[in-house]
């Protein structure tokens, strides 16, 4: 009986240690400080940052940067929270810019102003001013910024021609053209099946499964703005935003909401991959999409014929607009080397890695220096480097992700006709405003 | 003499199954009992909690997304957990037949549990495509009206329903059992006397699996009002955040998961896990009463 006693006690000491060293990981192997950094971008985007991140360590004697993919999206950070908590974080995180104010909130996030203001205090100089606000909480740093992006329509050529309308008619030379234009040309391209289910659409414009018709695309189409910082409030109640989707329910209902939703379903269903994004099948005649999708069409379609213009406007002179994110580079709470990490960060977010992940990815630099740069852009890049003359930026709120989700619920009840926009908006403005009082006031 | 024996005995005991003791404290009931107090407080996981009372349960009542999250979950359950187990019992029956391949019955009929949810959660998406997917063909080949089975609101949770199917072989291998159990000679005399199959069935074998019944009625309850990884895989990537169509398939967990790791509001996620504990308490203690009355324990 002892024996047996003594073997099972035996067995758990030999498990145990496999649990504590779990975390220890084969890095440069040649002494140099190791810091981890965590992204949750895919390929294509990945593929750069991890030949930044080579490039880096290249450069470096007493630092090598270990680059770790792990889930994630815009707003799902569970992996980041859960591991910061559990004291194994990373010591450098990819962070979507427009959350950056919520993380550091929430105490996420490393305060690195002192850190900045000792080795570089005019770095904020060094880019675009809405993306450094975006890195702002309550008067301090959190976050160097990385790229930006902007929204613009992007159009198939040939789909247009083969519905007898002439392309050059979009192209930006003319500037915008209005909704209700679009909303002809379109017409004129959707297709259907004996059943009534489209089998060619020209423009979802309310789209968020392939293309950006996000709430943020179609308020700030109309002019609309989404909080007062300084009152420290939300507004979807604003006029512009109800506009905004008063035209996507309107849209919707001249689409047939259940038809249209049918159609995504079909041709870009969850997990859809750029590859079979319903625009570069063919399937789609216009779309709002990002910078990014330059390089998916390079790749992906390149016998594809399309152009890319202003998003069409509520009325015709009206200013054309759009609105730009981009993500930002933290040192999560928890990191032992925050200077390491900052220096890394400043390279990656700085002149160098800024370039590499413009040229590798047709994302927009937020390096001001490299915006002069024109040998960086490609001409359909080149207009959206223009668009961000008349970019918005979401509200840094540090309830950012919960308004985006009730903005996105309120936009999903007005295009299936299950409440009018006002009501729809008041009901976001009431539930994300008693959340949003806990930190006020926001400056 | 006989008491240090029982002693030493209880010692060992006690040690064998520390590993488990350990393991239940620190990595059970602890938590458990830390997101009770978590659910009095404002958290965001870092730092202090702050001691709200409670104003979390009052904020749940005035929110209409737990209540969508509660109707979406109580109505996925309410179906699945009685489909489930009409399922079970019939692929139960399919792999009790005598026949010489039934090893081979068992086999596929069971193979689509042992895949893990998240593969099919992604394999469903195919299946459903209104257009191009299995169910969809099926159902133009027998001539009724396609259906958008993860876009349209009204069939969203429905084919979630279908979806769980996939996975009763888990239950029936336990109803398989049951029928085995059964003695054999119950059915001879009941043939001897006359008895179709039909009235076997109804007469000997339900009743006499009815433990089995309520065993997988109650494993339902509590998995179909925890349901998860298919809403989250189908229903929530990217930037996308809404959980299906009008939030169709905003389940109550995935709420929970929103607001603890996406809204850093881990109290408000404590007080929903809580409330959502107590309900499945109290459903459960309703299906063991309700039992009662039709549950027989004659074999044993």
């Amino acid at each position: 009986m002892k024996r047996v006693v003594f073997v099972g006690f035996a067995l758990v000491l030999a498990v145990a240690p496999a649990f504590a060293t779990g975390q220890e990981e084969a890095g440069a192997g040649d002494g140099r400080l190791e810091l981890t950094f965590w992204t949750s971008h895919t390929p294509p985007d990945s593929i750069t940052l991890e030949a930044m991140v080579d490039a880096y360590n290249a450069s470096q004697q007493d630092v090598y940067v270990e680059m770790v993919q792990v889930p994630g999206s815009e707003t799902d950070v569970a992996q980041l929270m859960t591991a910061v908590r559990g004291g194994t974080g990373p010591d450098i995180y990819m962070l979507d810019r427009f959350t950056v104010a919520q993380r550091a909130a929430a105490g996420v996030l490393e305060d690195l102003t002192e850190v900045m203001e000792a080795v570089a205090p005019d770095l904020p100089d060094s880019y675009i001013p809405y993306a450094w606000a975006e890195t702002q909480f309550q008067g301090r740093t959190y976050a160097l910024p990385f790229d930006t992006d902007a929204r613009v329509l992007y159009y198939n050529r040939s789909m247009l021609a083969a519905a007898g309308i002439d392309p050059d008619l979009l192209d930006p030379s003319n500037g915008p053209i209005t909704l209700a234009q679009a909303r002809e040309i379109a017409q004129a391209i959707d297709q259907t099946d004996a059943d009534g289910n489209y089998t060619q659409v020209g423009f979802i414009p309310y789209d968020i499964m392939y293309s950006q018709g996000w709430h943020y695309t179609w308020g700030f189409n109309f002019g609309g703005q989404f909080a007062d910082l300084d009152a420290g409030r939300v507004t979807p109640t604003d006029p512009g935003v109800v506009a905004g989707f008063e035209f996507i329910r309107d849209w919707a209902a001249q689409m047939d909401p259940q038809r249209a939703q049918t159609f995504i379903s079909t041709y870009a269903p969850p997990n859809t991959p750029p590859q079979q994004n319903p625009f570069l099948t063919e399937r789609v005649a216009m779309m709002v999409n990002g910078d990014w999708v330059l390089k998916w069409l390079d790749q992906y379609a390149p016998d594809l014929d399309y152009g890319v213009t202003y998003i069409p406007v509520p009325s015709a002179g009206a200013q054309p607009a759009t609105w730009a994110g981009g993500w930002a580079l933290v040192v999560p709470t928890g990191s032992d080397h925050v200077e390491e990490a900052f220096a890394f960060m400043r390279w990656f977010a700085g002149e160098a890695g800024q370039r590499m992940y413009t040229e590798g990815t047709a994302h927009l630099p937020t390096y001001a220096q490299l915006m002069e740069d024109d040998s960086l852009f490609g001409v359909d890049h080149q207009f959206f480097r223009a668009s961000l003359a008349f970019a918005n930026s979401r509200p840094p709120l540090p309830v950012g992700a919960l308004y985006w989700d009730a903005l996105t619920r309120a936009a999903s009840a007005v295009t299936l006709q299950q409440e009018d926009p006002a009501t729809a908006l008041q009901r976001v403005a009431d539930e994300v405003q008693p959340q949003l009082d806990q930190f006020l006031p926001l400056r | 003499m006989t008491n240090t024996i029982a002693k030493r005995n209880l010692r060992n005991g006690l040690l064998f199954v520390s590993p488990w003791i350990l393991g239940f404290l620190g990595f059970q009931l602890y938590p458990i009992l830390y997101s009770l107090w978590l659910s009095f407080t404002r958290y965001s996981g870092f730092g202090a909690p702050t001691p709200i009372g409670l104003d979390n349960f009052r904020r749940m009542f005035a929110d209409p997304l737990f209540w969508q999250a509660a109707y979406n979950t109580l109505y996925y359950t309410a179906l699945a957990v009685p489909i489930g187990v009409v399922v079970a019992i019939v692929l139960a029956l399919a792999m009790n037949q005598k026949v010489r391949e039934v090893a081979v019955y068992r086999a596929l009929l069971y193979v689509p549990s042992i895949l893990p949810l998240f593969a099919l959660s992604f394999v469903w998406i195919v299946f459903s495509n209104p257009r191009y997917g299995l169910l969809n063909y099926l159902a133009r080949f027998a001539g009724l009206p396609v259906i958008d089975w993860i876009g349209d609101p009204r069939w969203a949770k429905l084919s979630l329903v279908l979806l769980a199917q996939l996975g009763a072989g888990g239950p029936a291998l336990i109803f398989l059992a049951g029928l085995r159990a059964i003695p054999s000679e119950l059915f001879e005399s009941a043939q001897i006397d006359g008895a179709g199959p039909i009235r076997r069935f109804f007469r000997i074998t339900l009743p006499l699996i009815t433990p089995v019944i309520l065993y997988d009625i109650i494993l339902g309850l509590s998995l179909g009002l925890q349901v998860f990884t298919q809403a989250y895989i189908i229903a929530s990537t990217g930037p996308n955040t809404l959980a299906g169509p009008d939030n169709s398939l905003m389940f109550y967990v995935l709420y929970v998961y929103r607001n603890a790791f996406q809204f850093s509001q881990m109290g408000y996620a404590s007080a929903l896990v809580w409330v959502l504990f107590m309900v499945s308490l109290v459903l459960a203690l309703i299906v063991f009463r309700w039992a009662k009355s039709w549950v027989h324990y004659e074999i044993e």
